[in-house]
This record gives structure tokens, C-alpha cells and sequence, in this order.
């Protein structure tokens, strides 16, 4: 098969996982009491309430029956009606569900892009250097390492590097350069007037154009002062974020070099007298990558979790935040946005991981 | 015993199979010998041990009697005192110190381990126990029931199970019971995939189709072939998934105690969002002594998880 069908193909397997994702997520929805759904889907401060609760019963098809109802939430979920939500702890928020996730999401990828690129380019090349060593000191060292950093908890190692590394957490640490909280400091300056690609958001987030990455924005705007602070404030999260994910791919990558190097095509390629460099890359660390590209969606999924939990460390404010706030806040279309966007973010990456595996492995292609 | 019946159905000359039981007993002596997986082994043993013992000696740690414990809640300050640090006199409660309050950290880290070592096992133990049975079902019927079930997991896999996990609880309403349901929920996906895949291997091979012939029901072949077959695999993935769950279930804890929520049992994961706010005084054991109990326990089984998965992978034992 070529590449053209196989991808065409997973695309059309999406279908049956978005169905059950949006089953899920709806009967969770329909498990609750019908009056709180009407009444929270609805701008708690919108005039004439009881004709807009009576208006989010039919929107809802709460009172049509289960079959309908789901029919409804599809409706509802594809043309963005998502309904509305009251944030109190720790955001504060009022709005509809989608335009706050729009708010909040890009600052999730720009977290997200940051960790898993670097914790891809630094896990492969290690990956490969203490694989083809194995019980070598580099390889005993990169065990432990990533055995350590895989079982510490995501949350505590956020919390002591906040405290090792974040400013004015310890006063007259030398090594407290990064900030600790947020996406950038807005200064004075900043309040007043700020700049024309800042569009001024709500609930204390700010969003910038055209890429919504603050970094990226203020590179493109030419205000490196503002970048390299906004970059700062990346630092802490982005590092305890790859530390993790770098573990879990090393761990596997390594136990997969080891098996490639037990195979027979191994044997065969240095017996025939294949130069180590190329028997290293060529022969076990491509057959070697395969088997990491599958649980690089597993480990994708347990990052989305870790970001929950940086997040709410470094009150920084991405979906993750959001998805918190919305709990605390009691805001049940919030919660259910926050899921189902999450649910597609992971559904998107493993598209993405199963490509990359047809791309590196022809057979699967068959 | 199947195995004979191969023999004599067949009517040919096989080497005599090793039983069972021999067969345990010969993986095991091999597992003897892997050090790092010895050392995952007994460190674990000593965790139970110790959550046993205090579960039937409950006086032996006092833990219940910590009429104290209870200002464990962010909400009492009135009697915040600061904690004091880890020294080895006086009692062994107050080994690793305390925690604000003056709570001593050690017998309560035991007691909180009881607590998270028990619904841990019996997370694990619920979503084995329905992943293996609805797996192997799928994988041996084949057809449309494993054609329901595997998509019915991909969705459960294109969940992120932390979020996914709150978001149940959300709706169930916060109780302890309804952390470990939400946990059981998200749980047994992985155990169905896995068992689903190996069923689907041993229903084709030779033992199983003559079994078959001799005239077996689906339900004997299904519990005294497949099932035991497919469990092998299934001990390393639950060794590996005691060191993820009690993670998760710190974490939701963490969650919960950081943002400040009211009264619960003794957690890990809640006793360490205790200690965040005086970590950056200087006062490092409230959060750092439960953590490393924490990470000892996870390193310790999969450790075990990866010297099991050497063990009973016939391809590694060359």
C-alpha cells in the first residue's frame, strides 16, 4: 500500500474514536441532573433567564431522550456552541467555553512544542550512545537517570525545581534566575500601552497575533526584551515537562537498542564487515526507533497529564490550568470542553505517532 | 495434562514437557539471579509487609490514635507550629522530622503508604481482572465482539487518562471512593489491548486446536488455555503498573490538597501539597521524605517488572 492510502485510511479510523470520544464525554454530560445543565449551559447574567434556560433545554435536547440528547451534543460540540462558564478559583473567567479555550490553549502548545522537541533531539542521540554500550558506565548512568527521573512524581520535582531555580523563592540563591509563575512579566510599561500585537484578553491572560506563541510574537514584533522574558518564564516548566518525557523515551529507546543487538540482521551486518558507525545507525537504531514510536503516544498521553500538574505548579496559564479551574469552579461545560479538547489533542498526536511509524516501518504498511 | 493429551491424540513421540509447576520453579531460580530484580522484589515485599502489618496491628504504628493527624487540614492553622527537623532521638516517630503541627512524618508516611498501597493493588487487581476476561473473550470469539471491544479501548486510549480521570470524579462527586472508581474505569483498557493481542496468538496454536477437537467447550478452552497463557505478560505489566497508579492517585491527592480542598484521608500525594509552602524556608522534609517513599516504591517495581519481563520472555533467555 502506498503512504498516500495509508494515511488515508488511519484518517478514516479517527471517525469511529471521535464517536466514542464524543459518547463518553456526553454521557458523562447526561449522567447529571437535567435542570443544572440547562442552567449552567447559559450566561448566568444574560436578561429574561427563564426563557434562555427554557431556550438551553431545547439546544440541549434535554427533555428528547438519551438518542436525541447525543444528537444534540454532537450538534452542538461541531458547531461550537460548547456552552458557557463562570470561573472563580483560580482564573477568573466568564464566557463561552470555546473562546476560553482559545484563550488558554496556545500557551499549552507552546509548553508542549518546546518539551517534546527538546526531549526528542536530546533522548535519541543518548538513546542510541548508551544502547549500542550496554553495562557500559554511560549506560549505567543513563539508567539510572532515567529510571530516577521516570518514578519521581512530575508534581514534586516541578516543586523543588521551583524552589532551587525560581527567582525570590530562596532570597540570595544564585541559582534562582527563573521566574516562577505565569507566561511573561507585564510591566508597567506594558499595562499602560501595550503593544499593537498584544490584544489585551480577558481573565488575566493575555493573547498576542499572529501566532497567539508569545515567544514567537515578540520575535516576530522585534521586541527581543520582551521575548527572551517570556522565554524565561518557559524555562522551569519546559524542563520538568522533557525531564520526564525524556526518562520514558531513553528507558525504551535503550531496552530496544539492547534487543536490536541481540538479532540476527546485526550479527550479519558485522559479520559481513559493515563499519560499527553504520551497524549502530543503520541497522539497530532505525529498527530501534520502531518500536519507540508506538509508546511515544503513550507517553504523549501521560505528558498531557503531567502538563495538569506543571501547570497548576507554575500557575501557568495553559489548558491544563484551565481544565483545574474549571472543576474548582464548578463549571460543568467547562470540564467537559477541557476533556473533549484534550481527548482530541491526543487522538491528533497518535495520527501523528502512527504516521511516523508507517513512515519509518514499510511493513506495517501491508 | 493437556499437554499429554497432545501426545496421545497425535499419536507421535514428544519430549517429555516440563509441568507447570517445574516450569514456575525454573523461572524463578532465573529471576533469583537477576540482582536489580532481587532488590525491586524485596523492597516491595517490605512495603506490603509493612502495610499489612499495620493494617492488622493498627496500635503497632498508631497512626489511628494520631488524634494530631487531623490538623493535617490546611484549614486548622491555629495551631501551625513550625515543623522540626529529623533527628534520631527520642521516639522512632519522630525519625523524619514533622510536619507543621508538630506531626511526626515517618509513622504517618506508613500509614498514608497503607492507605495508597491498598486501593493501588485493588485498582490494579479490578482492571486486570476485567481487562484479561473482556480481552481474551475478544480475542478468541474474534469477529464483531472483538471488533466492539478493540474500538471501545481505542477510545479509552485516546483519553488522557489524568484529565479523563478528573473529569469522572467531577461528575461522580470528590470522595476517595469515587477516585479509585474513576481509576478503575480508565484502568482496564491496557489489560484488554494486551491479553486481547496474545489470546489472538494462542487460539491458533496446535494445543488449542486439538483441545478443540477432543470436543471442549469455548468456556473450558477459554479458562484452562488462553487465560493462562495470556497472564504472563499481564504479571510484568502489573508490576509496572503498581509504580503508575499509586502515582496517579498521589497526583489527584496533590491536586486536591494544593488547591486547597477540605478534609481527607492521609494521602501521599496530599501530605506533600502540605509541605510545598514551607519548602522554600528551607524546611525540605515534609515534601521530600513521602516523595522519596514514593520514588523507592516505583523504582523498586519496575525493577521487578523489568527483571520479570527477562524472565518470561523465552527470546531474552539465550
Amino acid at each position: 500500500m502506498e503512504l498516500r492510502f495509508f494515511i488515508i485510511r488511519r484518517l478514516l479510523l479517527i471517525i469511529p474514536t471521535l464517536i466514542g470520544l464524543t459518547i463518553i464525554v456526553f454521557v458523562l454530560m447526561w449522567s447529571l441532573p437535567h435542570t443544572f445543565l440547562a442552567s449552567a449551559f447559559i450566561n448566568p447574567k444574560a436578561p429574561n433567564r427563564a426563557q434562555q434556560i427554557i431556550n438551553a433545554e431545547n439546544a440541549l435536547g434535554l427533555n428528547q431522550g438519551i438518542v436525541l440528547g447525543y444528537l444534540h451534543y454532537l450538534g452542538n460540540t461541531f458547531t461550537g456552541n460548547w456552552g458557557y462558564m463562570t470561573l472563580s478559583n483560580p482564573i477568573k473567567y466568564s464566557g463561552t467555553v470555546l473562546s476560553g479555550i482559545g484563550l488558554f490553549f496556545p500557551n499549552t502548545i507552546q509548553l508542549v512544542i518546546f518539551a517534546a522537541v527538546l526531549s526528542i533531539l536530546i533522548s535519541i542521540p543518548l538513546g542510541t550512545y548508551i544502547g549500542a554500550r550496554p553495562n557500559s558506565l554511560a549506560d549505567h548512568l543513563g539508567r539510572i537517570f532515567s529510571l530516577s527521573f521516570y518514578a519521581i512524581p512530575v508534581f514534586v520535582l516541578a516543586i523543588v525545581f521551583q524552589v532551587i531555580f525560581g527567582q525570590g523563592v530562596i532570597a540570595g540563591n544564585p541559582l534562582g534566575i527563573f521566574p516562577i509563575s505565569g507566561t511573561f512579566t507585564i510591566t508597567s510599561q506594558i499595562a499602560i500601552s501595550p503593544p499593537s500585537w498584544l490584544i489585551s484578553g480577558v481573565g488575566g491572560v493575555v493573547l498576542s497575533k499572529p501566532t497567539h506563541l508569545i515567544v514567537f510574537d515578540a520575535l516576530i514584533a522585534g521586541d527581543y526584551s520582551l521575548a527572551s522574558n517570556a522565554f524565561m518564564h518557559l524555562v522551569l516548566p519546559v524542563l520538568v515537562l522533557t525531564l520526564s518525557l525524556l526518562a520514558g523515551i531513553l528507558r525504551f529507546l535503550r531496552a530496544s537498542m539492547v534487543d536490536a543487538a541481540n538479532s540476527e540482521y546485526v550479527k550479519t551486518a558485522r559479520s559481513k564487515g559493515v563499519p560499527e558507525g553504520k551497524v549502530i545507525k543503520l541497522h539497530m537504531r532505525r529498527n530501534a526507533l520502531i518500536p519507540t514510536v508506538t509508546v511515544l503516544g503513550l507517553l504523549f498521553a501521560s505528558l498531557l497529564g503531567g502538563v495538569v500538574l506543571i501547570e497548576d505548579v507554575f500557575d501557568y496559564p495553559g489548558i491544563g490550568y484551565l481544565a483545574l479551574s474549571t472543576i474548582l469552579s464548578g463549571s460543568i461545560f467547562g470540564v467537559l470542553g477541557t476533556t473533549f479538547l484534550f481527548g482530541i489533542v491526543l487522538i491528533s498526536a497518535n495520527l501523528l505517532v502512527d504516521i511516523a511509524y508507517a513512515i519509518l516501518d514499510p511493513r506495517i504498511r501491508y | 495434562m493437556v499437554q499429554e493429551t497432545v501426545v496421545r491424540n497425535e499419536g507421535q513421540l514428544q519430549p517429555k514437557r516440563h509441568s507447570r509447576f517445574e516450569n514456575a520453579n525454573s523461572t524463578f531460580r532465573l529471576f533469583l539471579k537477576n540482582r536489580l530484580a532481587m532488590v525491586g522484589l524485596v523492597i516491595t515485599v517490605i512495603y506490603f509487609a509493612i502495610a499489612v502489618l499495620d493494617s492488622v496491628y493498627p496500635q503497632w504504628l498508631g497512626v489511628s490514635n494520631l488524634s494530631t493527624a487531623l490538623n493535617f487540614i490546611p484549614g486548622h492553622s491555629a495551631n501551625l507550629a513550625l515543623p522540626t527537623a529529623p533527628s534520631f532521638s527520642g521516639s522512632w516517630w519522630f525519625w523524619l522530622g514533622t510536619t507543621y503541627s508538630r506531626i511526626p512524618i515517618l509513622p504517618v508516611v506508613l500509614g498514608a503508604l497503607r492507605i495508597d498501597l491498598a486501593y493501588t493493588v485493588l485498582i490494579v487487581f479490578v482492571g486486570m481482572s476485567v481487562g484479561v476476561i473482556v480481552g481474551s473473550i475478544a480475542g478468541y470469539f474474534g469477529g464483531i465482539v472483538d471488533e466492539i471491544v478493540m474500538r471501545v479501548t481505542d477510545v479509552f486510549f485516546s483519553l488522557p487518562f489524568f484529565v479523563f480521570a478528573l473529569a469522572i470524579v467531577y461528575v461522580l462527586g470528590f470522595s476517595f471512593t469515587n477516585v479509585v472508581l474513576a481509576l478503575m474505569i480508565i484502568w482496564w483498557p491496557t489489560y484488554a489491548r494486551l491479553s486481547r493481542g496474545l489470546a489472538l496468538e494462542t487460539k491458533s496454536l496446535k494445543y488449542v486446536e486439538a483441545s478443540r477437537a477432543s470436543g471442549a467447550s469455548n468456556f473450558r478452552i477459554l479458562v484452562s488455555h488462553i487465560i493462562p497463557n495470556v497472564l504472563s505478560p499481564v504479571y510484568v505489566q502489573i508490576s509496572l503498573d503498581l509504580g503508575s497508579v499509586i502515582q496517579l492517585f498521589a497526583a489527584i491527592f496533590f491536586l486536591v490538597g494544593s488547591l486547597g480542598a477540605s478534609a481527607y484521608p492521609i494521602e501521599i500525594g496530599y501530605m506533600i501539597s502540605t509541605g510545598e509552602s514551607y519548602l522554600a524556608q528551607g524546611i525540605w522534609w515534609p515534601v521530600i521524605i513521602p516523595s522519596l517513599f514514593l520514588l523507592v516504591f516505583t523504582v523498586a517495581v519496575n525493577l521487578m517488572g523489568d527483571g520479570l519481563r527477562d524472565v518470561l520472555d523465552p527470546k531474552l533467555r539465550r
